[in-house]
């Protein structure tokens, strides 16, 4: 039996290859890609909500020449009429589907999908998991910004211990040699984050002079039942604002992975400011999801 | 391959009943020579370890790697990374995965995945009932063929004697050991060993925590059932009383015992009754350990397990300590592994008395929640040596 490569977590890629679907992003962004999917099937199954990630993973399999399904969890037999997840793959597998693009709730739910697939899986979000995608786009927003990220220092600010975005970005920069500096509440970051290249720190406005680029993150209500601290306490600490924008160094850029809650962690003064890079994450959302999908189903290395 | 010579150092195998200052010599990925002053040759890898205790590479029995199904938890690639840093060449994977290890595709991804990721010697424990559901018997002879070293439904106890019964006479013709996670713990290891007696199948059970359970084993070994047992970092160490000071980081199953239990399980590992030592490495993530509802019971313990044996246990004598981390496991599991005379795989286990403190923020491992955070532990891991190739290696022992 041939396991295909999957894309579950950012350790899957080596860093070379990290490096190559980068430098296949920018190609893709410049010149028009080819049907380099031509007679792939793609079948997008989400079982969380999502506007950017499902609409760039369809945008980038349509660029590519792929087939594109999208499956709603209501049409799936075995959500409803007890077939395992297991024989659901065997089933896909079986009509030809080349490749999975997979959301759902539950952490490990696209390697499981994996191990019966016989084809290649791309993690498009799992629980509080991984979202390898996201963190790739993030990572090569970033190198846009400043090229080398080797002894910059990054913070993520918010619900890390719910945010799969958080940790494959800890993952991924951790392991380019960037300082990931964690900021939040104790109870939405205990300090058992803290790591050989990740520090945690509990004073929002003591980080922000310090730090090349700020990363928010969205509290994920859904996945707790109840805040650690009140809304008031949480926006007095660590929503982004004019004042504290003002503590940022003139060249610091600021991201989110979306949807943002303007109140919450920010306020509409970052959605004006001259460094918020959000639309540049979501633009090359797409050419990143591009690159994922060449490499999985047409590298021949791997 | 170019060669590694470890000289100078403790040179402890309960095999070769060798305790001696004795140069190792490792050519090839496996052990060449043992001798005084041995000449380094050309190429050759020279680690000066004078002061330390060479031992042939330990081996943790029982560890949850907790792929495929669980990766935000641990991976491959992480938990074999925690187990070199914590000592240990080889470690035994449970079946509590999802899809659990009852079927020979699922060993083999496991196996492909070890070979791409793994840092480690991993040998898989494979389900005794399909899907870990306590009804239907696994393909022994199909798992064993697929790699399985050993046999155990983990956390959840085959909870029908006759199916357990019957799964162990089938079992009989093929190699691998039956281990039992015994809870409710004295009921389950009197039923278990009355299973094992009458089968004749080779039976492990994994973590011993109580005394009444120590003593059933004693009696059923007297009367001359091949019954082996473990026990762990924790249950060596805490109390209940500790666990209701500590919290969640203090949860696990079986759950933390007495003061006498704990002296019990001391003493049994001291006269010979407990054969092994073995970490329960059981990583989950800070969310899970952090449900103020019900947080995930157990947690990592690779990379504190040899410390903590330690500190439990500071009289136990040298060579008992080796005999109980590699040389008994590696027989219970029937591997290649726990000596190192010449011919033996080169994986050894370099560790000093150096007093050191848990950081969990050090460890590899994806899990950071453990009993032991912030405590001193008397003795560290200096290096560790997989198949000639030296996979972790403490900065001091380098420069």
């Amino acid at each position: 039996m041939r396991i295909r490569r999957s894309l579950i977590d950012l350790d899957d890629l080596t860093a070379e290859e990290i490096a190559q679907v980068f430098e296949q992003t920018a190609a893709f962004e410049q010149t028009a890609p080819g049907r380099r999917l031509a007679g792939k099937t793609c079948v997008n199954l989400f079982f969380e909500e999502s506007t950017r990630t499902f609409t760039s993973f369809n945008m980038a399999e349509l660029r590519l020449g792929a087939d594109v399904v999208n499956l709603a969890p209501r049409n799936l037999s075995f959500t409803s009429k007890g077939e395992t997840l297991g024989d659901t793959a065997i089933t896909l597998g079986a009509m030809g589907v080349s490749v999975l693009v997979v959301r759902h709730p539950e952490a490990g739910f696209p390697q499981r999908l994996a191990l019966g697939f016989d084809g290649h899986v791309v993690n498009a979000g799992d629980g509080v998991h991984a979202h390898p995608t996201q963190a790739l786009l993030d990572i090569y927003t970033l190198i846009e910004e400043f090229g080398d990220l080797k002894g910059r220092a990054i913070a993520i600010v918010g619900d890390v211990l719910h945010s799969r975005v958080a940790h494959s970005a800890i993952r991924g920069l951790s392991r380019l040699g960037t300082t990931v500096v964690l900021v939040g509440p104790e109870g939405f970051l205990p300090s058992t984050y803290a790591g050989e290249s990740v520090r945690v720190e509990r004073d929002f406005d003591a980080v922000l002079p310090n730090v090349d680029a700020v990363i928010l993150l969205r509290i994920q209500r859904e996945r707790f039942a109840a805040m650690p601290i009140s809304d008031e306490e949480y926006v007095a600490g660590y929503r982004l604002d004019r004042r504290r924008l003002g503590l940022l160094r003139n060249d610091a850029i600021v991201m989110h992975p979306g949807p943002y809650n303007r109140g919450m962690e920010l306020d509409d003064s970052v959605l004006d400011f001259a460094g918020w890079r959000y639309a540049r994450q979501v633009h090359h959302g797409v050419a990143i999801r591009m690159a994922v999908l060449d490499l999985l189903v047409n590298a021949r290395s791997l | 391959m170019t060669g590694l010579l470890i000289a100078g150092g403790r040179v402890v195998d309960p095999v070769m009943a060798l305790d001696a200052v004795r140069d190792v010599r490792i050519r090839n990925g496996v052990v060449a020579e043992i001798g005084e002053h041995l000449e380094p040759l050309e190429g050759e890898t020279v680690l000066n370890v004078a002061g330390a205790v060479v031992a042939p590479g330990f081996v943790d029995m029982h560890v949850h790697l907790r792929e495929p199904g669980f990766p935000q938890k641990e991976t491959i690639a992480t938990g074999t990374e925690a187990a070199v840093r914590g000592g240990f060449s080889s470690v035994a994977c449970m079946p509590n995965t999802n899809p659990a290890l009852d079927a020979p595709a699922t060993l083999q991804w496991l196996a492909q995945s070890v070979q791409r990721f793994g840092r480690c010697r991993v040998y898989p424990i494979g389900a005794i009932t399909v899907g870990r559901k306590g009804r239907e018997s696994c393909d022994f002879a199909a798992l064993a063929e697929a790699g399985a070293m050993g046999f155990s439904d983990d956390g959840d106890t085959v909870a029908d004697a006759g199916v357990l019964a019957g799964a162990a006479l089938r079992a009989r013709g093929v190699a691998g050991v039956f281990i039992s996670h015994c809870e409710p713990e004295d009921r389950i290891v009197a039923r278990d060993l009355v299973i094992a007696a009458e089968s004749g199948k080779p039976w492990h059970l994994a973590h011993l925590s109580t005394r009444e359970a120590l003593e059933l084993v004693r009696q059923v070994r007297a009367g001359g059932t091949d019954v082996t047992c473990e026990a762990t970092p924790h249950h060596l160490t805490f109390t209940v009383a500790d666990a209701l000071e500590i919290g969640s980081a203090a949860r696990v199953n079986p759950p933390l015992r007495s003061e006498a239990d704990v002296a019990a399980l001391r003493e049994a590992v001291r006269d010979g009754t407990i054969d092994a030592l073995a970490s329960d490495h059981a990583p989950h993530t800070e969310a899970e350990k952090l449900d103020a509802a019900n947080p995930a019971p157990g947690f990592t313990g690779l990379e504190i397990a040899v410390g903590a044996y330690a500190g439990a246990l500071p009289d136990l004598p040298m060579m008992r300590f080796v005999e109980l981390l590699s040389t008994n496991p590696a027989r219970i599991l029937g591997i290649d592994a726990g000596t190192l005379r010449p011919g033996a795989p080169g994986d050894v286990t370099i560790f000093a008395q150096r007093s050191w403190i848990v950081d969990p923020s050090t460890f590899a491992s994806k899990g950071k929640s453990t009993p032991f955070a912030g405590r001193r532990l008397p003795c560290k891991v200096l290096a560790t040596i997989v198949g000639g190739d030296l996979r972790y290696c403490e900065p001091e022992l380098a420069g």
